[in-house]
Parts: C-alpha cells; structure tokens; sequence
C-alpha cells in the first residue's frame, strides 16, 4: 500500500429545510407553539397542584402523609394521611385488572381468530363503544344494577373460600367492597386491553401460526405457546394502560366503594370499607376547610405522578411491541 | 403422457369443505356440550330459585367447561380436552362482556324511558324538589350547559389540538417524541386531577368565582391529547406524493398543507373531533370541582351556577330519593343518545368512501 | 399407474377451489417412499397450493374447496375421523420463509413441535442433537443452543425449521419453495441436506429453480395454468426424462426457459 494523498472531498452541505417565507414562517410558528402548549400545560398542571399542596406536604411528615392511615380536620393539628388511600386505590385497580384480563384477551381472540369477518367487525365495534360510556353512567348502573348481582357473587365466594382470608367477611353486608369496585372499574379497562390486545394479535406474523400449526399444533397449544408469549409484550403494556385508568377513576368507584379513611383494608376484598385517592377529593372537596385543601392537592399531586409513572411505562412498552406503528 | 382432459373450470361443489363434515357422533356431542349445561343451569334454578347471574361463574362456568372437555374427549380424543376449554372459556369471557355491555345498554333504555318525556328535553329544574314527581322538571339547562361548556372546551382545544398534529407531522422537529409522550401522559390524566388543575390556577387565585368557563378549561388537557392523537394519525394517512406533488410545483408549505393535505385528511380530522367530544362530554369530576350546581338555565359561562349532564346525574344519585335516582337515568340515557350520536358519527365519518360506493352497488 | 414402487403418499384427482375460482384439477401424482419430487411451474400455476393440499394446511385458507383424495399409506388423510393435527404431525413442512419461534431458543424450537402437539419429550437432549444433525446444523449451533433462534442467519433458520420438522420423525417433508429467500451458499447446504433425508422419508419440494430440481429431485411434476383454466400437470416422470426428453411441447418450452 503507497501513502496517498488524502481524498478529496466537497465539504458537506447543510441540508436544512427551513421555512424561508413569511407566510411558511407563520405557519410553522403556529404549529411549534401548538406543539409545545403540550408542555406548557402538562407544566401548569405540575407547578399549580404543587404550589397549592406544598403547605400540606411542609406541615405533614411526608412519609406519614404517604403511607398512614387517617384523615381528621377537626384534630389539632389536623391528620391528613392518605396512606390507605394510595392502596385502596392500587388494591381496586389491581382487582380491576384482574377482572379485565381474562374478558379482554379472550374478546381478542375471538375477534381475530375465533368469529366470522362479520361477527368479529360487531364485536369490535360493540367493544369501542363500552369504551365510550361515561364513567357516571357505568357508576349509576354500578351502583343500582351491578351491586346486587355482585353482592351474590362475593357472598358466594364468602360461603365457599370464606376460610381463606381473603375471602373473609366479619359484616353481612357484601355491597360497596373493593371487589364490586373491582369489577365496575375492570368493565371501563376491557376495552382498553382488548384493544391494544386485538391489534397485535392481527399484526402477529402469520408464519408463525402457520409453522405452528404445520407440525400437529392444537389451535390451544399454538395460543399458549406461540401466540400468547408473541405478543405478552404488548399485552402487558395494554395491562398497564388499563391501571393507569383505573387508578385515577373517580366517579364511578364514588358510588360503589365505601371509603374508609382511617384504616386500612389491605386485603379483605369482599368487606364494605376501602380507599380510593380519587374518592377522597372528590368526597371531601366539598366541606374542605383551609388546611384541608393543600392536602387533597397533595392526593392530587400523588395520584398523578403514580398515574403518569404507569402510563409512561406503558406507552414505552406499547410502543416496543407495535414497531409496525412508527411512522 | 400428454393430457388430453378437459382443462376447463368446474362449479365448485357442495361438498368442497371436506373438513367441516362432522359426523352424526360428533354433532350430538358439540349439541350436548351447549344444551346440557344450560339445561342443568336452568333446572338448577328452578330447584333453588336462584336467579340467572348468581351461579353463572360458580355453577355454570364449571359445568359449561366439564362438558365441552367431555364432549372435546369424544371427538378428539386427548387432545380435544384442551382445545375444548380455550373454546368454552374464551366464548363464555366474550359472551359475558357482551351481557355487561346489553345490561348497561338494557338498564339505561328501561329506566330512563320512566323518566323521560317531551318535557324532561326542555323543562328546568326550577322549582323541583327532590321528591316532585317526574311530570314536572327536566333536563333542559343541563343540556345546554353541557353544550356550552364542551362547545367552548372544543373552541379552544381543536384549533391547539390540529395545530399540534401538525406540529407532529409537517416539522421535523427533534422536540417531537417528548410531545408525543407527554400527550400519551396527558391522556392518562385523572379527570379529577384536571379538575383540581383548574380550581388551584383559576378559583383559588381569585380570577374566577366558579363558573362554566372554568370547567370548560378543565376539559381543555382531557380532551386535546384524543384529538391531537387522532389527527396526526390522519395527517400521517395521506400520501407523500400528494404532498410532494404540491411542494414540486413551488408552493409553499403552507399553502401546500392548506390547499392539498388539509382537505385530503379533513375526515380523518373531524372523526378526531368527534372522538374528542364523545371523550368529554360526560366527564364528571373536573366540573364537580370547578362549577356549582344549578337548577335554573344558565347561559352565561363567566358567572353563576351551571348544570350540566353528568354533574346532574352525580348530585341526584348522592340526593338518594327514588324519583331524584330515576331522573339521573333519564339524564344518563340522555347523555347516552349524545355519545352514541357521536360515536356513530364518528365511525360514519371514518368509513373510506369507497366502502360507500361498494354498498351502494 | 406404477404399480411396483411402492406409493407412499397418493393424490388422487385433487380439486382446489378459492371461493367459486377452480384453481387446481385433477390432479393425481405419485410419491414413492425414499424418492424426492420437485414440483415446477410458473408462478400461480397452483403447485404452492397443491402441496398445502398434502398435510391439511389448505384447509386454513377461509374461502377454501377441495375436492379428490390424498392417501397416505393408503389411507385418506381427508376421511371423515381423521384429525388434521394428527395428519400434520405425520407429514412435516418447511415454508417459504423460515419461520422459527422469536420467543423460545435454538433447542426449544427445536423440540416445539413436541410440546406444541402435546407430546412426551424423552432424552431431549440426544432427539435435539439427531434432528440438527440430519439438517446439518449441528456444528454452527452446538455451543449456542440456548441462544434465541432469531440470532442464528436466515439460511441457519431455514435448517433449523427443517430440524423442527424432523425431530417429529415425519414420515414426509413438504417443502414449498425452502431456498427461495436464501443466499447461493445456505441454498447448496439445503439441497445437501435434502439428498441426506430422502434416504429416510418421503420429499416433495416446490421449486422455481430448474437446476435445483435436476439437482436434488427423482421425479418432477409440471404444472401449468392456461387461459384462465385451472392449473392442472402437464407432465410428470423421472427428472431425467421431464427435463431432457419431455413429451409434450410446453414442458420443453418451459424446462428450456421459452416462458413462464
């Protein structure tokens, strides 16, 4: 190999497409301030909750006001803990799930790989309208037709596995129990799941189905075993959406959870008391004295950041699994 | 070995599915895996005067799933058994949702009929005690109410919201993922947080007393990140070509996007907008926070109590009086026949119009 | 009929229907055991489809007819109790496209088809070794098997395909055009592993490459759709015969590169 001279090369040019106009300059203006309101307001919402909350978090032990129980305005100095609360809220929501699952997987399924084109069209159709009733319209029905019928369930539950703990119920009273709330919050999270569900299983690589079915699969092993951990990703991130939502619902678990602020039920789901953070403000909002306002900002403030950490995380991996969705 | 056969098509036959025969066996078997569960079930409720739901996961789901692996045993032999249980368990899930969805559509339509007459669209509830009975008072200033404040909430957020999905899809600027991750996060938003937004910034500081305009800014970040989502998806749907066309020809960008992608995506973004209502219009808690209660019509958005459906159907379900509980359902069949106008729309709207013309054949 | 091989796997008159399209007619072709046969063609001339037709993966197709027989051993796999998972457990096959499973190993994909259908996997180490041997990958993944089979290239995931097949000890392997997403190289180690396992089973391979069809098939069956007909074999006999002396006039039009 001989030195050589170095190549020579025409220096780079900038290829920078930027509006030159007056008009274009103003029309991308427009757009980029649109653009960044996003920011601003998400901003706005942070700066003000936290502003109005900070006397509760200064006058509060920050670790009691996260994870004790009770709630007194009357006392002097006032309690505002919202420990049982922030766990009411994860013990229904994470029922909620529960629920939700295995209705939402199985529609998903049934949509894309069980019914007839026809049928499959309905369902979905009919799944994204349960997505769009109103929360106070699932909480009226909840509350007058929902609660009966669940009552028999839990007070079933209670007859059978009542020795487990659980399943325990010192009351005769089986309405207004984290488990109904459960269920009323899973019937809002079905169609966020099976929609997300639905999506990658239509998008799953069908060679995969076909190579499975080709060496003498049964149409469930294919599903436990191909389909299901194909797409467990996208799952658990649609799994993830549907907390997000259950956690900050309000009025529809208002009316049937039976918010008991001073203690904790961490886990007798069929009992009459529970906690809800969203609940809380709403109940006590009303009647708040002056000190009281700050803390339920504070209830705000967490109940956000928990819903923005969870959805954050599911948008993440939602995104990883559908990369069929980028651009 | 030259072919001399006809080579021309055949009709295809009746029998051309050879795997969907099912043998008289079988058939009896697939009968019995549907029929005989239920017809347990049934005479299990006659026998113990239970009604239909309470059983149907302890009682019913069991059975249903003994018997189709039974029947799965049968015609399958081993391998029947599981196949049998993925098919009874995912129909009978699929099925269930459907009953949640016909209860909540069956209950509304029953008891909110009760409640509603002529009247009930455009009465007031001035003078309504919570006990009057249903021939006097309705639901009039709650629907205007409803329609002013998410009419105003839309004045403001879809000029932002479009102008965002623009934002997303015409610059390519390196901003763009934190935006669309902080619209995912805004969608995620507590509605009651939304309205604890707005009663810190607008009430507490004294600019407003509450009022409709204060609700309407509550809706503001629950509705923008739907229809901001929505569009750019729309916006993204039309061809570069199109684009490029426009822009090849020496127009600027903004005329291109005005006279050529606007108009190509215009159905795509009003189906945003619709979505984007449907989303708001019965959110309940931020306006809980942010407006006060009223029983008369109240047109002004700056000043004074306003009602509204879904706050409406809130305070009259906590009142707790049977006739207050019955016109909370004919608010909430109200408010349905509004999101079902707009969803239906809104899907109407979305149809590509070449599934038009295929109909129209 | 030739009546002193004897025929492992018989079409007899099989008729294909997409909704009310006729595709395919009659078409009745041989499959001696230990013998390889290529199945060529111009493109959408139906053979793809006539090789679904030979393990029940047809029938996946929503707007699917059929119509005639395919006996294996003498039996119809189309007969009114037999379970096409069965059937495809029986007789392996080998897309297009490899297709190994993205979430489970080397080795797991492997022995998928074993857990896939349910059966008991006994010495599961020695069946994973044999089956990568025979498709001749074993030296390229011996100390990788716990490694996710997407990392392996695309002719390694086309062997292990092949390896997922024979580990349920098929008695046939359908093959519908195995090489054509592959490199020159990966396509030779293929054809090799191909005249490997027909000294065990029975191979029916699509192909589009005339050379690899004289290099690794005994007999060769023609197809070819005309005029809107349905496809149907024009010609069918030993490789040497179909290629250097064809009876009729398209087969040599077609094996000499005039059309299609």
């Amino acid at each position: 190999m001989t030195a050589q001279a170095p190549e020579k090369i025409p220096p780079r040019l900038k290829l920078v497409v930027k509006p030159t106009t007056v008009p274009d300059k103003i029309f991308f203006g427009i757009s980029t301030a649109a653009g960044y309101s996003s920011i601003v307001l998400v901003s706005l919402i942070l700066l003000f909750l936290i502003i109005r909350a900070w006397p509760a978090f200064a006058s509060q032990n920050i670790f009691d006001f996260m994870f004790a129980a009770g709630w007194d305005n009357a006392a002097q100095p006032p309690i505002f803990h919202i420990g049982a609360m922030l766990w009411g809220s994860l013990l229904v929501a994470g029922l909620g799930v529960l629920f939700a699952i295995p209705m939402a997987i199985s529609i998903a399924y049934f949509i894309e790989f069980m019914a007839p084109k026809a049928i499959a069209k309905g369902a979905t159709v009919l799944v994204d309208f349960l997505a769009a009733i109103p929360s106070i319209v699932l909480g009226l029905w909840g509350f007058t037709v929902l609660s009966p019928v669940a009552a028999e369930w839990a007070a079933m539950l209670n007859k059978s596995l009542g020795f487990i703990p659980i399943f325990a119920n010192g009351d005769a009273n089986f309405q207004r129990s984290p488990f109904i709330a459960g269920i009323v919050v899973s019937v809002m999270i079905v169609p966020i799941i099976a929609s997300i569900t639905r999506e990658i299983f239509s998008q799953m690589d069908q060679e995969l189905i076909k190579g499975s079915l080709a060496l003498g699969a049964t149409k469930e092993s294919t599903f436990r075993r191909v389909i299901l951990p194909t797409a467990s990703g996208g799952i658990v991130g649609g799994v993830l959406l549907g907390l997000g939502r259950a956690l900050g619902e309000t009025v529809a678990i208002f009316y049937v959870l039976n918010v008991i602020y001073d203690d904790f039920n961490w886990f007798n789901i069929l009992e009459p008391r529970g906690g809800s953070i969203a609940s809380l403000i709403l109940a006590k909002f009303g009647e708040a004295t002056s000190d009281e306002i700050p803390a339920l900002m504070a209830a705000g403030v967490v109940l956000f950041v928990v819903t923005l950490i969870i959805s954050s995380i599911a948008s993440y991996i939602v995104a990883k699994a559908q990369p069929w969705r980028k651009n | 070995m030259a072919n001399t056969i006809d080579l021309s098509p055949v009709a295809r036959p009746k029998t051309a599915t050879p795997w969907t025969r099912t043998s008289p066996a079988q058939k009896l078997s697939y009968a019995a895996a549907v029929v005989v569960p239920a017809g347990l079930y049934a005479l299990y409720m006659v026998l113990t005067g239970a009604d239909l739901m309470s059983g149907l996961f302890t009682i019913f789901l069991p059975l249903q799933i003994l018997v189709g692996m039974l029947a799965g045993i049968l015609t399958y032999g081993k391998k029947g058994i599981m196949d049998a249980l993925l098919y009874v368990v995912t129909i009978f899930f699929s099925a269930f949702v459907l009953v949640l969805l016909l209860s909540v559509i069956w209950s509304l339509t029953e008891a909110g009929l009760k409640a509603i007459s002529p009247h009930f669209f455009y009465q007031n509830n001035n003078y309504v005690q919570v006990n009057t009975s249903l021939e006097y008072g309705g639901v009039g200033h709650a629907i205007l109410g409803t329609v002013l404040i998410v009419g105003v909430s839309a004045l403001i957020t879809v000029p932002l919201a479009i102008a965002t999905g623009v934002f997303l899809t015409e610059t390519r600027s390196k901003t763009r993922g934190v935006i669309r991750t902080l619209l995912q996060a805004m969608s995620g938003l507590p509605s009651v947080v939304a309205g604890l937004f707005v009663y810190s910034m607008l009430i507490v500081t004294g600019v407003t007393q509450y009022a409709g305009w204060a609700g309407a800014i509550a809706l503001i970040p629950l509705m923008l990140p739907t229809v901001a989502r929505v569009t750019e998806e729309a916006l993204r749907l039309v061809p570069v070509e199109l684009r490029n066309g426009a822009l090849a020809l020496g127009a600027p960008a903004w005329r291109a996007f005005l006279q050529v992608t606007l108009p190509a995506a215009r159905t795509g973004i009003l189906t945003a907008v619709l979505l984007g209502l449907a989303r708001v219009i019965g959110e309940t808690a931020p306006l809980i926070l942010t407006t006060l209660p009223g029983n008369g019509t109240n047109l002004n958005i700056f000043e004074g109590p306003i009602a509204t459906l879904p706050t409406y159907i809130y305070y009259y379900i906590s009142v707790g009086f049977d006739t207050s509980i019955q016109r909370a359902w004919g608010a909430a069949l109200v408010i349905m026949i509004l999101v079902a106008i707009l969803f239906t729309s809104a899907r109407l709207v979305a149809r590509p119009v070449g599934q038009f013309r295929k109909k129209g054949k | 009929m030739n009546t002193n091989i004897k025929n492992h796997l018989t079409s007899e008159d099989v008729n294909v229907w997409f909704g009310e399209r006729h595709v395919l007619k009659n078409v009745s072709l041989q499959f001696p055991n230990r013998q390889v046969t290529a199945l060529i063609g111009p493109s959408g001339c139906g053979k793809s489809t006539f090789i679904r037709t030979l393990n029940r993966m047809h029938e996946l197709i929503p707007s699917a007819g059929f119509a005639g027989k395919v006996l294996l051993d003498g039996d119809d796999i189309y007969g009114e109790s037999v379970d096409p998972v069965t059937v495809r457990a029986k007789i392996g096959m080998v897309f297009q496209k490899p297709n190994p499973f993205p979430t489970m190993s080397i080795k797991d994909n492997v022995l998928s088809g074993m857990k896939l259908s349910g059966t008991k996997i006994t010495n599961g180490e020695e069946l994973v070794e044999t089956s990568l041997r025979r498709a001749s990958i074993w030296n390229e993944v011996k100390d990788r098997l716990g490694e996710p089979a997407l990392s392996l290239s695309g002719g390694q995931q086309q062997r292990l395909c092949i390896a997922r097949g024979l580990a349920m000890s098929p008695e046939v392997l359908l093959m519908d055009e195995p090489c054509s997403a592959l490199d020159p190289g990966s396509t030779r180690r293929i054809e090799e592993t191909i005249l490997e396992l027909k000294e065990q089973m029975t191979i029916v391979i699509v192909t589009h490459n005339m050379q690899q069809a004289q290099r690794v098939a005994d007999q060769t069956a023609f197809f070819l759709s005309e005029d809107g007909n349905p496809g149907h074999v024009v010609e069918f006999g030993t490789t040497d015969q179909v290629f250097n002396m064809p009876v009729d006039a398209r087969t040599n039009d077609y094996v000499n590169g005039h059309f299609g």
